[in-house]
């Protein structure tokens, strides 16, 4: 074969063209755009969002589609072709140094979310996210609005939980410290509140706690577990201080049960997020033993009801007295 | 002024000359990135040194700054040479050197205060893709008249590559870039990316891959001095790259709801890439059986050639990733960035580098200044990026195995810490090739060294 010019240069763009009517022609003709079940337009403050989110290579670190094979945050709903309808660019995204975000809206308050833009640490002490404080306050909210749409109808549902939710949260912070700690156990199903912390409180197992409080918990709720932390002046209501629920022991004897429940689940319409994808069991209940320890002085570990000890438990006995009651309680 | 632009080769010293300082800047950039990955809190509220914004300068400006525009220098160079006579309009090659670095430097400029598109490889905000345009449709001018030119009747194979590197780039980008929407650059919907992934794996296998090869096929001949090995394969090599790579870009949007049917193409292309990519590289060594030595023992033609075993490296690690079931743990994560290192600097940029020092001294007519520091940069080089691989690897298949299993992406984080170290660690040795790169070309090409070596001259006679 003769390379001559005509021939190189009609050949190669013979060859390219064709290529590439199979490639993006075809698609443009074909790919329909329907609207998904969730999918819905962006207000104008959302799509100042977008703008933002696009302006400053957000999706370099965050994906926005869920796969099959997903089980992290957002893992309830596989993408669809339908979510991106008319989104200018939708920018799915090529790496996960942070979640997904697909289905980001409604994951956290509107408190947690700008705690989080001003500093990531503020409310993730292990996030490689930069600050955004840089941004005006009004480019904050504009993000904000686009993180609490992204899912759509589906985030709507969760974002007005969200808010319903704080309505309530707020009001019992404002009826006083104990009122607060009641409403909050109040919250946790009663099976729950007596059930205590089927784990030993073993040196090893405060270690582990510890190293979890201070990958997740330490900048809400401080070193020294009195809810004065870094993210504490974003937040409403703020962080719990746990020191208070050592007069808050259910039957002044439980509170493992309480905190793995409200560990799991978070409490939604504040800012503590549920922790349920990112920590298994042992997890929990090992961090719930490291809070009862360290800041109420007492763990209900290994106490009644209690089963079989489990065959690699050594026996530990608990010798944690609960706190003697205040006169008048 | 205007003699320094109708000098001949001046326009190919230029891009060489810029592809090493944009080597440098480029190589600052993903210092920054690399330390923001281990320390985000490093230089804090710095707007224009956040991860977001930097990430993308220290991207295009390796693939369009440092990469492409060094083997365009290169190609200004060998196009005239090959065919025996001069390029047709040297102030139009300033041209497109004025337009093509306009477009780069609008990644530091840009970038860095929000003025960008946000698309993957696809940045640059719409004056600045025209700008490119400008440069790639000038650069089609000048080639294909220096074609008619020419007063050697064969087109050898690396005048194929760089006549159509442009001609693709000249269709390719404005369809990738979506340039008929200059707001945002994009397509509506789920549709984008797929125009997206088009032009993003176009840039790397039909902008850079072309050019490097082209360059690959002026150096290892002419050091091994020898001819090429076979037109046949030549030709197989060029026909089946254009047949095949713009149809891969798929593989990068695998797992997302775009149609089955594309999913498959990409696939099956992707594998099929297999076969142009080792034609190209059995051509090569087959050219320089014998005679490996003569080729390893010289400096740039040894970058040339270790270029051309990470183009093999990366070009069987490319198809066996486009796989779904290996997807399913080496997608969104390291183990991507570690392949878009090799691919980028091992393959592009090695060829590139060594390319350039093979070329310096024809267009310049000054020897290079040190060949021991090609040597030390080779090496750095060389460390840094295998590192690069080998740690990203890792990272990758931690992130991945761990997500696969359960864990969220939030809690895989300081499982990473190590390798983040390791990779900013080995970063300083690549940022510091980069440098004593650009040293060297500067001792070889400044004002006093000439009249040096005219004195020697004069004393030798």
């Amino acid at each position: 074969m003769k390379m001559t010019p005509a021939f190189v240069i009609v050949g190669a763009l013979l060859v390219f063209w064709a290529s590439a009517f199979i490639i993006v022609g075809i698609p443009s003709l074909t790919m329909k755009e329907t609207p998904s079940e969730i999918w819905r337009p962006f207000t104008p403050l959302e799509a100042r969002g977008h703008r933002l989110y696009v302006e400053n290579g957000c999706s370099y670190c965050h994906s926005q589609f869920i796969r099959v094979i997903d089980w992290g945050i957002g893992a309830e709903r596989i993408a669809k072709a339908g979510d991106y309808v008319g989104i200018e660019p939708a920018i799915l995204g090529s790496e996960r140094t942070g979640p997904d975000l697909s289905q980001e809206g409604g994951e956290h308050s509107d408190d947690w979310n700008r705690a989080h833009f001003l500093n990531p640490r503020n409310t993730t002490p292990i996030s490689l996210m930069p600050a955004w404080d840089f941004l005006s306050d009004g480019e904050i909210e504009a993000l904000m609005a686009y993180v609490q749409g992204l899912g759509g109808k589906a985030a709507d549902l969760r974002v007005k939980r969200q808010r319903d939710w704080k309505r309530q949260a707020v009001a019992a912070y404002a009826a006083g410290v104990d009122a607060n700690i009641e409403w909050l156990h109040g919250q946790v199903p009663e099976v729950w509140r007596r059930m205590p912390n089927p784990y030993p409180a073993t040196e090893a197992a405060l270690q582990r706690g510890k190293r979890i409080y201070q990958q997740l918990c330490i900048n809400c709720h401080s070193p020294i577990g009195d809810g004065n932390g870094p993210a504490q002046p974003h937040l409403n209501p703020p962080p719990l201080n746990f020191t208070i629920l050592r007069r808050h022991l259910v039957e002044n004897r439980y509170i493992g049960g309480i905190f793995y429940y409200q560990i799991m689940n978070g409490i939604t319409g504040t800012a503590m997020p549920y922790f349920k994808k990112h920590l298994e069991s042992e997890k929990i209940w090992d961090l719930a033993n490291y809070l009862a320890v360290s800041f109420v002085g007492y763990t209900d570990a290994n106490t009644d009801p209690r089963g079989i000890d489990a065959s690699y438990e050594s026996g530990w006995v608990n010798r944690y007295q609960p706190p003697a009651l205040a006169p008048g309680r | 002024m205007i003699n320094m632009i109708r000098k001949p080769q001046s326009a190919s010293l230029a891009f060489m000359v810029a592809g090493a300082v944009w080597f440098v800047v480029g190589a600052v950039y993903g210092m920054f990135s690399a330390i923001h990955l281990v320390a985000p809190e490093f230089l804090p509220h710095v707007a224009p040194l956040v991860f977001g914004r930097e990430r993308p300068v220290h991207v295009n400006t390796m693939l369009y700054g440092f990469v492409g525009t060094m083997l365009t220098g290169i190609g200004l160079h060998y196009v005239p040479a090959l065919l025996k006579t001069r390029l047709w309009s040297e102030p139009l090659g300033w041209v497109t050197f004025l337009f093509w670095n306009l477009t780069v430097l609008s990644g530091p400029l840009g970038f860095a205060f929000g003025f960008t598109q946000g698309r993957e490889y696809n940045e640059y905000v719409w004056l600045a893709d025209v700008s490119l345009v400008i440069a790639v449709l000038c650069m089609i001018v000048n080639v294909t008249l220096t074609i008619m030119n020419r007063r050697e009747p064969q087109l050898y194979v690396s005048i194929w590559y760089f006549v159509a590197t442009f001609l693709w780039t000249a269709c390719n980008y404005p369809l990738g870039n979506v340039m008929w929407h200059p707001a945002t650059g994009a397509m509506p919907g789920l549709i984008d990316s797929i125009f997206l992934w088009f032009w993003g794996h176009n840039l790397p296998g039909l902008l850079i891959t072309p050019l490097a090869t082209g360059a690959a096929y002026y150096v290892i001949p002419r050091v091994a001095k020898t001819p090429l090995n076979s037109h046949t394969l030549s030709l197989l090599g060029f026909w089946l790259l254009i047949a095949l790579y713009s149809h891969i870009g798929g593989h990068h949007v695998l797992q997302s709801p775009i149609p089955s049917w594309l999913k498959t193409i990409s696939v099956v292309d992707s594998i099929s890439m297999v076969l142009p990519v080792s034609i190209v590289v059995i051509n090569l060594w087959l050219t320089a059986r014998f005679v490996g030595g003569r080729v390893w023992s010289d400096p740039s033609a040894r970058l040339v050639m270790a270029g051309v075993i990470w183009y093999i490296v990366t070009c069987i690690q490319g198809p066996l990733q486009s796989l779904p079931f290996l997807q399913r743990v080496t997608h969104f994560n390291n183990w991507t960035v570690g392949h878009a290192h090799i691919a980028m600097l091992g393959f592009g940029g090695y060829i590139a580098l060594g390319a350039m020092w093979h070329t310096l001294p024809l267009v310049s007519g000054r020897p290079v200044y040190s060949q021991r520091l090609i040597n030390l940069q080779f090496g750095l080089l060389t460390f840094g990026l295998t590192g690069f691989f080998i740690v990203l690897t890792m990272a990758g298949l931690v992130q991945g195995a761990a997500w696969y299993n359960g864990e969220t992406v939030l809690r895989v984080l300081p499982q990473l810490i190590p390798f983040m170290v390791m990779r900013a660690a080995l970063g300083v040795f690549i940022l510091t090739a980069s440098i004593i790169g650009l040293f060297n070309v500067y001792m070889t090409l400044r004002g006093a060294r000439e009249q040096e070596t005219l004195r020697h001259l004069e004393e030798a006679t």
